[in-house]
């Protein structure tokens, strides 16, 4: 296997965090250069279609959050009728021990329950120019006419896990159990996430406050 | 396939000896819920009496319900049954704990895993949905919790769940736990796990837990709960005046007020005012950080923390810089005894002195995996140097090298060094590590050491009081003698503790338990009665239930609310309404109270079995003297005393006896109750080995 043919092969691998995914996609994505800035990722490719924006995003604010994870169960039992945390739309899971990166040698000095109990929720972005619907071979991802939230086609999709291979942030999950991709609906507007969150961590921000928002998220996950 | 929904369906058992991995049907187990269910279970058919419980062929069995996972509220707890290494009949028992270790196993695909046999060398196991394998963990072995779940979680992914032990486990300290996230621990059977050389247990799981309800049934069960919820066990009033509320109780856990805040998040974050029914605002309603140390703990807390689902958020995460001075993290994260056990082991403390003392000795004590047996091993060592009995046990080198003057001092740094000699073995002063009643053999201890309410003895087999007479005293005592371990039984506390006045908790007890009498004023208590023997009854059943389901018994039975619409009264049935509409099987309160029986009664019949005696009365059910000889101005029933009476608690033992359908003589299960009850195997069992009240054979 030539080099480019391993690089290739490795950016098709899932990305274990974003810090990796932007690793890889420096290296994979023919040399196109990734903006680190917080919005940079909702448009960072030129051939990358672009939707109308959504109304808004569901976004967790770090102080608030207790980890608690009762938005990922909230999220499947009103979108798949079960407990499903694995692919829930929001990711609390995963990051609730040691933070976004994984467990490093001075884990008591990162995120986390083992670190500085900032808890790194991740939720969907609802990106302009998404790259989980232009990743999608069956055109199974587009924006929803009723609040713009960009929503998998159950029928169109046949579950290769493309989607969640491009997003930046590792939103997008093949469900194990049916074979098909899921990603945050934003509820029809109303996320369910976001209303039954024990400490109103989790907001829906409209799309005009949204990377304020981000920016302050970003801030407080990073200020130990 | 399984047969219901809910349970995962199978039950993973591990053979360390033989390094074998088989996958069972949880449908055989299913008459026993769950967790600590499937635990006695297994522990009745396959362990058989004499077995120690560092012994090869000792089992631990890690298990959950079938709610366990669903995200119903307060429903991530894991059970682990083992053989009871501080009791000095090495009796069954059980440690708890919460976090989000058993949610995992359930979404892994396991209702329980079933621990078997001892291994070579150090291991640990790996569980990736179905796929499980054994791992060498020698270069884990040594290493303190913290270090052990990075380590795994570096290898398995950042997801994983770990439960771990520590040094002590590791060591075969009686006193050690079983810990995941860092801060929710098992206690008593560390060493168990140890002894079997298992450091870990890693699960990853993307399954899920399905419900046979329909989505807006199950919303509905959850949003009818959050309503009827209230803070922390289960206390509906707040601790100050608020607007909307009619009572409120400076004991109450329900401290969010305007004006307190977690002080330490990285931006304000006030509790305030959280009315009921405000479903974004439940989380905020525990600030138990100031709960257990004081309002010195504003300024440091970050944030609450507790388990998976729950939205009453009882661990307290705090930052305290001053603690790296120690050699600690300045995180530290735990709640009530967590903290306050460090405390009882020191003395001659100050608000600041005591407040790092609590919270150091937290951080030692959950990487070392050391158990405080409810607080008993602080007072056994300010037991033992107040008599002056260390100076006698202990070789004069090794008692020359420990910092005495620190301990004087109320130095918290004592700490540093007496939990590591103790989670290492090192020296006499580590038998402090045995648990209550092998340290008192050991070491000698007088009478007044069992006799003497300082010292909070409840029973000869070595653990202290838990909610006992000062909890409406014969139900709490009698909840107090059935278990082998402090009964981690807090149904009467939450109850009694809920900040409603007293006429009203009697009006709603008349509702449940037949009479206002089952409830008395506080320290001004009634003779026994029917009514309480049923409290003390529907406690222990109710306990057994949430821990085979598995759901928290700090915070369920709700039977009181926060919501003055509902005159107070809050929703027994929420437990048989979570088992009906996740399972699919259909069953009234009544019909669950009936499992939770079968579940205790089988602990009965196990602890007869081990005890070899049906007269669980006079050799089994005992309390110590202090409870009945305390204020010796005072008789019992008056005002101001908790102070039992001799005659009076062998009347409630025997309503007890008589309300769960054993012997009233004995207090052991009847042939009759348990063939009632579905197990008329153990009652052959039984008696054949003569075990049965009246030698039926």
């Amino acid at each position: 296997m030539s080099e480019e043919e391993k690089e290739e092969k490795k950016f098709l691998q899932k990305p274990t965090s974003r810090r990796d995914f932007l690793k890889k996609s420096v290296i994979g994505a023919a040399g196109t250069a990734v903006s680190m800035s917080v919005l940079g990722l909702f448009t960072d490719s030129a051939e990358a279609r672009a939707f109308a924006v959504a109304e808004g995003i569901v976004i967790s604010d770090p102080t608030r959050c207790t980890g608690c994870r009762r938005c990922e169960t909230n999220c499947t039992a009103i979108n798949d009728g079960k407990a499903h945390p694995y692919i829930s739309r929001v990711k609390v899971g995963r990051n609730y021990n040691f933070g976004e990166n994984g467990p490093s040698i001075a884990y008591w000095n990162q995120n986390g329950n083992f670190g500085d109990f900032t808890i790194v929720t991740e939720t969907c972005r609802q990106c302009e120019a998404p790259r989980c619907a232009n990743a999608c071979p069956m055109g199974a991802i587009s924006a929803d006419s009723s609040i713009g939230a960009r929503v998998v086609d159950k029928d169109k999709c046949v579950g290769c896990g493309r989607c969640s291979v491009a997003c930046p942030y590792d939103i997008p999950t093949v469900d194990p159990e049916a074979k098909k991709s899921t990603k945050c609906t934003l509820c029809g507007g109303y996320p369910t996430c976001a209303a039954k969150c024990p400490t109103g961590s989790l907001k829906f921000v409209p799309w005009k406050d949204v990377e304020l928002a981000l920016v302050e998220r970003e801030n407080l996950i990073k200020n130990n | 396939m399984p047969k219901y929904k809910g349970w995962a369906g199978k039950i993973l058992r591990v053979n360390l000896s033989d390094g074998s991995v088989k996958a069972e049907d949880t449908n055989d187990y299913l008459d026993y819920i769950g967790g600590m269910g499937i635990g006695y279970k297994v522990m009745w058919d396959e362990v058989p009496v004499g077995v120690k419980p560092f012994d090869e062929a000792n089992k631990i069995i890690f298990a959950a319900g079938p709610v366990t996972g669903t995200g119903a509220p307060c429903t991530a707890r894991t059970n682990i049954t083992s053989l009871l290494p501080s009791n000095p009949q090495h009796l069954i028992g059980d440690g708890h704990m919460g976090g989000h270790f058993s949610p995992e196993m359930k979404y892994a695909g396991w209702d329980a895993i079933i621990i078997e046999g001892k291994a070579p060398r150090p291991v640990w196991l790996r569980i990736e949905d179905e796929k499980v394998t054994i791992e060498d963990a020698r270069k884990l072995w040594g290493q303190g919790i913290f270090d052990t779940t990075a380590d795994i979680a570096g290898i398995m992914g950042q997801e994983t769940q770990v439960a771990a032990i520590g040094q002590a486990g590791e060591n075969l300290v009686n006193l050690a736990t079983i810990m995941s996230n860092g801060n929710h621990s098992a206690g008593a059977l560390g060493g168990v796990m140890g002894s079997k050389n298992l450091k870990a247990i890693g699960i990853i799981g993307t399954g899920s837990v399905q419900y046979a309800a329909d989505r807006e049934d199950w919303i509905a069960l959850n949003d009818h709960v959050m309503s009827i919820i209230g803070a922390n066990n289960q206390h509906v009033v707040p601790s100050t005046p608020q607007p909307w509320a009619e009572y409120h109780d400076p004991a109450s856990r329900w401290t969010a007020q305007e004006g307190l805040f977690w002080g330490a998040a990285d931006k304000p974050v006030e509790t305030g005012i959280c009315e009921p029914e405000n479903i974004n605002k439940v989380g905020y309603r525990t600030q138990k950080a100031v709960k257990d140390h004081g309002m010195i703990a504003e300024d440091y807390t970050v944030r609450m923390g507790g388990c998976q689902s729950c939205p009453v958020r009882c661990h307290s995460s705090l930052e305290i810089p001053e603690l790296e001075n120690y050699g600690v993290s300045r995180y530290v994260m735990n709640t009530c005894m967590g903290y306050w056990s460090h405390y009882m082991a020191m003395r001659n403390m100050d608000e600041k002195s005591g407040f790092l003392a609590k919270t150091l000795g937290a951080q030692l004590a959950d990487d070392y995996g050391l158990w405080c047996n409810y607080g008993q091993l602080g007072r056994d060592l300010n037991y033992a140097y107040d008599k002056g009995i260390l100076k006698d046990v202990l070789p004069a080198a090794e008692y020359n090298s420990i910092p005495w003057d620190k301990f004087e001092a109320g130095d918290p740094e004592f700490l540093v060094d007496l939990y590591r000699r103790i989670a290492y073995k090192e020296g006499e002063i580590s038998h402090l590590g045995d648990g209550a009643a092998w340290l008192a053999e050991r070491w000698d201890f007088d009478e007044d050491y069992w006799n003497d309410e300082a010292h909070h003895l409840w029973s000869p087999m070595g653990y202290p009081l838990h909610h006992a007479n000062e909890s409406n005293g014969q139900v709490g005592s009698l909840i107090n003698i059935i278990f082998n371990r402090d009964p981690m039984n807090h149904s009467h506390q939450n109850f009694l503790g809920s900040g409603l006045p007293t006429k009203l908790l009697k009006e709603i007890a008349a509702e449940i338990w037949g009479s206002e009498d089952a409830v008395d004023e506080p320290a001004n208590y009634t003779p026994m009665n029917r009514a309480k023997a049923k409290f003390a009854k529907w406690s222990l059943v109710t306990c057994a239930l949430h821990d085979s389901l598995t759901v928290c018994n700090w915070m369920f039975p709700m039977a009181t609310s926060p919501l003055k619409k509902r005159n107070y009264r809050g929703d027994t049935s929420i437990e048989a309404k979570y088992f009906s509409l996740t399972t699919g099987i259909k069953m009234s309160e009544e019909e669950l109270y009936k499992a939770g029986e079968r579940i205790l009664t089988l602990h009965r019949a196990m602890t007869v079995k081990q005890m070899g005696t049906v007269d669980m009365r006079n050799e089994h059910d005992i309390i110590v003297d202090w409870v009945f000889d305390m204020d010796p101005d005072k008789k019992p029933f008056t005002p101001g005393t908790i102070k039992m009476d001799r005659d009076d608690m062998e009347k409630a033992k025997t309503m007890l006896y008589e309300e769960l359908g054993w012997d009233p003589e004995t207090g052991a299960p009847t042939y009759d109750k348990l063939v009632e009850l579905g197990m008329k195997d153990a009652a052959l069992e039984l008696g054949k080995l003569g075990l049965l009240p009246g030698n039926v054979q």
